[in-house]
């Protein structure tokens, strides 16, 4: 059929409980929230009727208006003005880009919806075309590996992983991290940056560390996040979010590289010992890496920077030295 | 190692390179296919597909247009060794779980440029244009140096030419046992033949497809006999169980088998990686150790373990061969002033010193 003629199709009353309104092969809707559009359709009713196909046994599917017929079906609506289309009217492949313009023209998908496009459209459209022509309606680069990432995040990923993507709770690059881990291992992840709402960079640290660790140590990414250390963290109640996410943080990294936490707490011991006021500091390099550590002296003019350097050299300043050597 | 080649790709207009046709012709059972526009489908990206084996058992034969000799690419951070790669090919038919080249290069194959000998002209041109200057060159950097050498043979085009330059040496670096051409030709002076070792835990559980530890340096023996000057790279060097032991291993099995006053050099550098690697890693080699360590990121933006274990690294491998033989030209692959100084008692202080250090290396052995 010629799909420019859609709207002249004369909508018609339709039962809502007639149409299936699981998630059908057209569907590419995920994680939203239903509420505005209740709202809407209760103060000015519906505006666009949904485009339903029926087949020739008679049942009803939605080609579009997915969550429309939701938002209808749960005000206990009886029935809807649709347009509805014969089976044979149209293929498959009509159908899936019919929802997919009429959803592109009103939102954003999120990525777990770009994931169940992409998904739809790969065996039934080239690769090359898919990557020219349709990535870039979904806001992607244009490449084969990001192409392959949401391919893995709607084939692998589990309804929970993606409540938390779609809610924006766990970042797209971090839930790419987690495709190579255990189920189990993986809704303790989640859990947990649920639970403690971690930024994206510390989601990042969080599934680094622990995905070394469990190598490392030989041991589930579950029972790391199961034992006591942690969940004391998790519970403690005399500490907001991100006070648990840095005291989590700081625990995971100290476990994962001891040698490192080591020197950053010998150094700071031995700065410690000097009695350096507010205004002087003393810093390492990022994990010491460069040979020079760096001193820092705030001062007001001349004579108080002098003041500020005659105490600093009557200090000990000789025990200063590279911590593993101490 | 042997080759399990079974595919050849054609590039575009590489049918008239002699090296084309000598090389179908060692291959001739295998199917041949040409390259279609190079197109995404035809060449997909290595990173999408990181299960895939980076066409490891595909000779994709190219024209290269780029330079062919290119200094190696090191950072202003750490003192670099100056070395020159000569860009043969791309890729590696070894699988090592470390090896860098798996984030490297964004197409897959065993990418063979054919137009090597047409262009050898101007590579030497560019080597005769500098007289004063020691070019210590190599093939290993890109793709082990001899490891195609039964199907490319590299090392019939490239020996001649090096070993009659009196300012070039040219290094070829291998985890492999395939020195039979090397030892059928007639060249010697000039040329290097060196082995990247490991300790037998590492060679043995990360070093896939690669010889083993004892085979490796049987054939350096048997080069060395052969009147090859020999060299060896502990890169990376990888922190494991029991590693003073087994690093101890493999310096007794070298003990066992080699002249050390024959050895040119000896370079050490511990594991580094960019990034981006690491879950290439997790993903290729799930069962790998190497990724255990302490790593932070260094200066020049790559992972490299804590700076005290390099140094007690070093420092063990460094007493360890200097109780072997005192003069082994041990050397540091991309390390800081500090590191070298703490670590091997003195420093060349700049790139320009290390080169220094590695020239008159060349001198002594070849003059």
């Amino acid at each position: 059929m010629d799909i420019n003629n859609i709207t002249e199709i004369i909508p018609q009353p339709v039962v809502l409980s007639n149409i299936d309104d699981s998630p059908g092969p057209c569907c590419m809707s995920f994680g939203f929230d239903l509420n505005p559009l209740i709202q809407s359709i209760e103060r000015v009713g519906l505006i666009n009727p949904p485009l339903l196909k029926r087949d020739n046994q008679g049942s009803i599917t939605i080609i579009t208006g997915y969550r429309r017929i939701k938002a209808l079906k749960s005000l206990k609506a009886d029935r809807a003005e649709c347009r509805v289309l014969s089976g044979d009217d149209i293929l498959p492949i009509e159908c899936l880009l019919l929802n997919l313009y009429d959803n592109l023209a009103v939102r954003k998908l999120n990525d777990v919806e770009k994931g169940m496009v992409l998904a739809r459209l790969i065996p039934r459209i080239k690769t090359l075309e898919i990557m020219e022509h349709y990535m870039p309606l979904l806001g992607l680069p244009s490449n084969k590996a990001t192409l392959s990432s949401y391919l893995r995040l709607e084939e692998e990923m589990g309804f929970r992983a993606k409540e938390s993507i779609s809610q924006g709770q766990l970042s797209f690059r971090n839930a790419m991290m987690l495709l190579d881990i255990d189920s189990i291992s993986r809704s303790s992840i989640i859990d947990l940056i649920s639970n403690i709402k971690l930024t994206v960079n510390q989601q990042r640290q969080v599934i680094d560390y622990t995905v070394d660790l469990s190598h490392i140590e030989g041991t589930s990414i579950f029972d790391i996040l199961d034992e006591q250390s942690v969940k004391k963290i998790n519970s403690d109640t005399r500490m907001n979010n991100p006070q648990k996410g840095r005291a989590l943080i700081r625990y995971l990294r100290m476990r994962r590289y001891p040698s490192v936490s080591k020197a950053e707490r010998e150094f700071k011991k031995m700065v410690s010992k000097l009695n350096l006021g507010k205004m002087v500091r003393i810093d390492h390099s990022p994990s010491f890496e460069s040979p020079y550590y760096r001193l820092e002296v705030l001062f007001k003019d001349g004579p108080s920077l002098r003041e500020k350097l005659e105490n600093f050299m009557r200090e000990d300043i000789d025990i200063l030295t590279d911590p593993w050597k101490m | 190692m042997s080759t399990r080649i079974d595919k050849v790709i054609l590039g575009e207009g590489v049918q008239k390179y002699s090296s084309t046709k000598s090389i179908l012709l060692r291959l001739k059972d295998i199917p041949v296919r040409k390259e279609r526009d190079g197109s995404p489908e035809e060449v997909p990206d290595v990173s999408d597909e990181m299960k895939m084996d980076m066409g490891k058992d595909t000779v994709h034969l190219v024209s290269y247009q780029g330079e062919f000799l290119k200094p190696c690419p090191g950072t202003r951070e750490y003192i670099c060794c100056g070395y020159q790669i000569l860009n043969v090919g791309t890729n590696c038919p070894l699988d090592c779980s470390y090896c860098i080249l798996q984030a490297y290069f964004n197409r897959p194959n065993l990418r063979v440029h054919v137009n090597l000998e047409e262009e050898l002209s101007q590579v030497f041109q560019t080597i005769d244009s500098e007289p004063d200057t020691i070019f210590r060159v190599g093939t290993g950097e890109f793709t082990d140096s001899l490891a195609l050498d039964p199907v490319t043979r590299w090392s019939e085009i490239i020996l001649p030419g090096f070993s009659k330059r009196k300012n070039a040496v040219l290094e070829l670096k291998t985890k492999t046992a395939n020195t039979r051409g090397l030892l059928e030709s007639g060249y010697r002076d000039r040329i290097i033949v060196s082995w990247s070792l490991n300790s037998p835990f590492i060679s043995r559980r990360e070093e896939h497809r690669a010889a083993s530890l004892t085979r490796r340096l049987e054939c350096a023996r048997e080069c060395q006999s052969a009147g090859f000057t020999i060299g060896f790279h502990f890169d990376p060097l990888i922190l494991h169980r029991d590693w003073m032991d087994e690093y101890k291993r493999t310096v007794d099995l070298m003990d066992k088998q080699i002249e050390p006053e024959g050895i040119i050099w000896i370079s050490l550098g511990s594991f580094r990686f960019m990034p981006v690697l690491k879950p290439i890693i997790r993903r290729r080699h799930p069962e790998t150790s190497v990724l255990d360590g302490e790593f932070v990121l260094g200066l020049d933006g790559k992972m490299r373990y804590f700076k005290p274990i390099r140094m007690e690294l070093y420092s063990f491998l460094r007493e360890l061969l200097n109780q072997w033989y005192p003069d082994l030209g041990v050397y540091l692959c991309m390390e800081s002033d500090e590191v070298w100084q703490e670590s091997m008692g003195w420093t060349p202080e700049t790139s320009e010193g290390l080169c220094n250090y590695l020239d008159e290396r060349v001198r002594k052995f070849f003059g």
